[in-house]
């Protein structure tokens, strides 16, 4: 069972324990308690079972236990952590499944800063006062996430905005939270012999939240994709305002349309869903093969179509440039899956930065030959469904020697959100045919 | 030895294993250390795969069509667009260390092939329900039973056996001796996203979406495996120079095998289609459509699609990043102007063959 948030944290600027929550020495042991919980909770009862000679049971009540105690400290913490739980929560080839399915409840779990903050960080960051730079700024926000909120505003050109403002004090959090989670990787990894490899994920996740945290490049991001569709290819990505624009607000051209989950509204306005899905499928396709950028986080919050058939595509806090031969690599792989060619699949595997620690490529087979199962014909068929990724990543996990490349992950978390979408509009997100190579 | 069994009777049902079925081969064919399909006989003769009952059975089927008075589809070599650089061209850019252009030309052209086994996956329409004309013995009765799966597999390959997306990959790496791949190769292939969430517009709306999908797939598949012949001439004549190609014997043979390969798939994708043109079609409103409207509309659109825009559009793509290339070669301006000096403007033909027939005025 997956439990709901406490109550009080889904108040909009609840302001809850503020001061607490600012406190470096509260953080950090905040951290350390739920560190210390989840290790007794692992570790007590196991020790009881040997000495009494008993089986070892499913591991999942504890996993979940686990998750909760995690999920708690994130959301009285705030901030940083959140981003952690929600790094956790893209990683299912690393933590288990019920791990990750409780913490993904921290993408909707974050409440909204009072408007006093935010008006303040504005003000500070753009050096006037916010009715120098806005007309018109809704006090509510339109979303709130970890790292920050945007608010609808208006210029006094009369072009209206969303402002993305980032929490106050959050780089010193930032800081101080990953520093004690570091620390807490530390002594996990130290007394548990056969530990999962934390380290390195909690460097990948730190890379992250600073990429996130500067919105410098977010803008960049934003205009790389622009450039990438720049041939009017029916993709918009919303214009960022420079001269209104910090490291840590972003004023950015407003933009609305229908949610792309939304197939009633999709087809009152005249629009074909298959069509839409096939839209979507080119234009993640062309960034991720082609171009080797991309928006890294297409949930459905993110994407909206016009009635035109336009997809907008915002939020591109998490974008990342793919090594170069990635995109052939990953086609490869894709390619032996379709033709059951099993040693072009190790190839691919190996070229995609798949390393075993003894070298024994029967592994990427078994990976390969696990995913395949999902498919009705026992061979790739183009879609990398939402069951076909979960077994990859079950694969991963159950096999500690694979070193799986992380853009790997993030590529394979992008098209199980697509093929999630394709499937609620009633299609299919199939990789190969969005490629739409002429054959 | 040959591959393929004569047939005394003119048989005309297959299953899918004979349409899958090999013969013998005394020697397999490796490329790049790749074990690819067919193989060669105790001559040293290449034998293609999978057409040890199907070249047959195309034949018969041919033979059964033209006995019932009907026509196979033709279409004229002359709608076929040259190859963009010229072997002229292409050679010239070799020869002064300007290799890209030819690399990525020949990359494209095996990954386009591997895409040919997107065939397979075609939705099949319900053709009892469609064709008013009884089918059976037919090569389009026997597209899902085997036509489609052994082409797929001729051009990807199937298990650790190599197609010819791998024999095209083969052939570059024994000339160019395993180049670097330019990295822009998939945003060449790839389109946009151009569909603007509407619905597909359709040729002919009166009858059955996913017959008239397949019409087209298979229409749009037998013009490039058409027009392919220019690439196999184009490959076969690049990679066979010595000044350019590192193994030009074995670069240019692979280009052959291949070529080789490739006639089963237009002459099956030709014969289905001249069946249906021979055939009346119900449409969804219970009226009746010739199949030879469909078919012929179809080619037309495609046809004249494809030879007023690709080859321009093959054109522009090489050309786009060619001032940076020439600037690797020792006297930039006059490869320039030799390159240039090599262009041969080319236009399509007024006419497809397959323009739709104008009712009588008189």
């Amino acid at each position: 069972m997956v439990a709901a948030a406490p109550h009080w944290i889904r108040t909009p600027a609840s302001g809850l324990r503020l001061g607490v929550q600012q406190n470096r020495l509260w953080r950090t042991w905040r951290v350390a308690r739920t560190g210390i919980y989840i290790w007794a909770i692992y570790k007590f009862p196991s020790w009881t079972r040997r000495l009494l000679g008993r089986p070892t049971p499913s591991l999942r009540p504890t996993h979940e236990r686990a998750a909760h105690a995690v999920l708690a400290c994130a959301l009285e913490m705030q901030g940083p952590i959140i981003k952690v739980c929600q790094g956790i929560a893209t990683r299912s080839d690393v933590f288990p499944r019920a791990v990750v399915e409780i913490l993904k409840q921290c993408h909707d779990a974050v409440p909204a800063r009072e408007y006093s903050a935010v008006k303040a960080v504005v003000e500070q960051e753009l050096g006037k006062p916010l009715d120098a730079v806005f007309s018109d700024f809704d006090t509510r926000p339109l979303a709130s996430a970890s790292l920050a909120q945007v608010h609808r505003a208006r210029l006094h050109d009369g072009r209206e905005v969303a402002v993305k403002v980032q929490y106050p004090g959050l780089e010193a959090l930032v800081k101080t939270d990953l520093r004690s989670v570091r620390i807490a990787c530390r002594v996990y990894e130290f007394f548990d012999p056969q530990p999962i490899a934390l380290l390195p994920l909690l460097t990948e996740i730190t890379d992250h939240t600073a990429m996130e945290l500067d919105f410098r490049r977010e803008a960049d991001s934003a205009d790389h994709v622009r450039e990438i569709f720049s041939e009017g290819e029916g993709v918009i990505v919303p214009e960022v305002y420079r001269e209104w624009s910090t490291g840590r607000v972003l004023t950015m051209e407003l933009v609305e349309g229908i949610k792309i989950t939304e197939l009633e509204a999709l087809e009152a306005a005249g629009l074909d869903p298959g069509q839409v899905v096939q839209d979507l499928m080119q234009i993640f396709v062309r960034m991720i093969f082609a171009a080797g950028f991309f928006q890294a986080d297409p949930h459905p919050g993110n994407l909206m179509v016009r009635p035109s058939g336009d997809i907008i595509v915002i939020d591109y806090g998490l974008s990342k440039h793919l090594p170069r031969g990635f995109g052939m690599g990953l086609f490869e792989l894709l390619f032996s899956m379709m033709t059951m060619n099993e040693s072009a699949m190790v190839r691919a595997f190996t070229e995609l930065g798949f390393r075993t620690e003894d070298g024994d490529t029967d592994v990427f087979l078994l990976i390969a030959r696990r995913m395949m199962r999902r498919s009705d014909t026992g061979r790739f068929e183009g879609e990398f469904t939402e069951e076909m990724t979960g077994e990859l990543f079950d694969a991963i996990r159950e096999n500690p020697l694979v070193d799986v490349p992380t853009d790997f992950v993030l590529v394979g978390r992008v098209f199980s959100f697509l093929s999630g979408i394709a499937h609620t509009l009633g299609h299919e997100a199939n990789v190969l045919e969005a490629m739409g190579a002429r054959t | 030895m040959s591959t393929e069994v004569k047939l005394a009777d003119d048989r005309l049902d297959y299953s899918l294993e004979d349409l899958l079925a090999s013969g013998d081969f005394a020697e397999p064919l490796i490329a790049g250390g790749v074990r690819c399909h067919g193989g060669f006989d105790a001559d040293g003769v290449y034998g293609s795969p999978r057409v040890l009952h199907r070249k047959p059975a195309i034949q018969a089927w041919q033979r059964a069509l033209q006995a019932q008075g009907h026509e196979l589809l033709e279409i004229s070599s002359d709608l076929m667009p040259p190859q963009y650089p010229s072997v002229d061209q292409a050679v010239l850019l070799c020869r002064n260390g300007v290799r890209e252009p030819v690399v990525r030309a020949l990359t494209i052209i095996s990954v386009v092939e591997g895409f040919g086994a997107i065939i397979r996956d075609v939705k099949m329409p319900d053709l009892e329900s469609i064709v008013v004309e009884p089918f059976h013995g037919t090569a389009l009765a026997h597209l899902a039973g085997g036509l489609f799966e052994a082409h797929a597999r001729d051009e990807a390959g199937w298990g650790d056996e190599g197609g010819h997306k791998q024999m095209w990959e083969a052939a570059r790496d024994l000339a160019f001796e395993s180049p670097e791949i330019p990295d822009d190769v998939l945003m060449r292939i790839m389109g946009g996203p151009g569909g603007r969430g509407r619905p597909r517009k359709r040729g002919f709306p009166q009858i059955d979406e996913t017959f008239e999908r397949m019409v087209g797939l298979m229409s749009n598949v037998l013009i490039v495996e058409l027009f392919a012949e220019e690439v196999f001439r184009w490959g076969k004549a690049v990679l066979a120079n010595p000044e350019i190609s590192a193994e030009p014997e074995q670069a240019s043979a692979m280009v052959g095998y291949i070529e080789s390969d490739e006639n089963p798939h237009v002459e099956y994708l030709r014969t289905a289609l001249s069946e249906v043109a021979a055939r009346n079609l119900r449409t969804s409103d219970g009226a009746i459509l010739s199949g030879r409207e469909v078919v012929h509309g179809t080619l037309h659109s495609m046809l004249r699609q494809i030879t007023r825009q690709r080859p321009e559009e093959q054109r522009a793509q090489v050309r786009e990043n060619m001032a940076k290339l020439f600037t690797q070669a020792e006297n930039p301006s006059a490869l320039r102007e030799e390159f240039e000096s090599l262009e041969q403007p080319w236009s399509p033909p007024p006419h497809t063959g397959f323009e739709p027939q104008l009712p009588d005025s008189g």
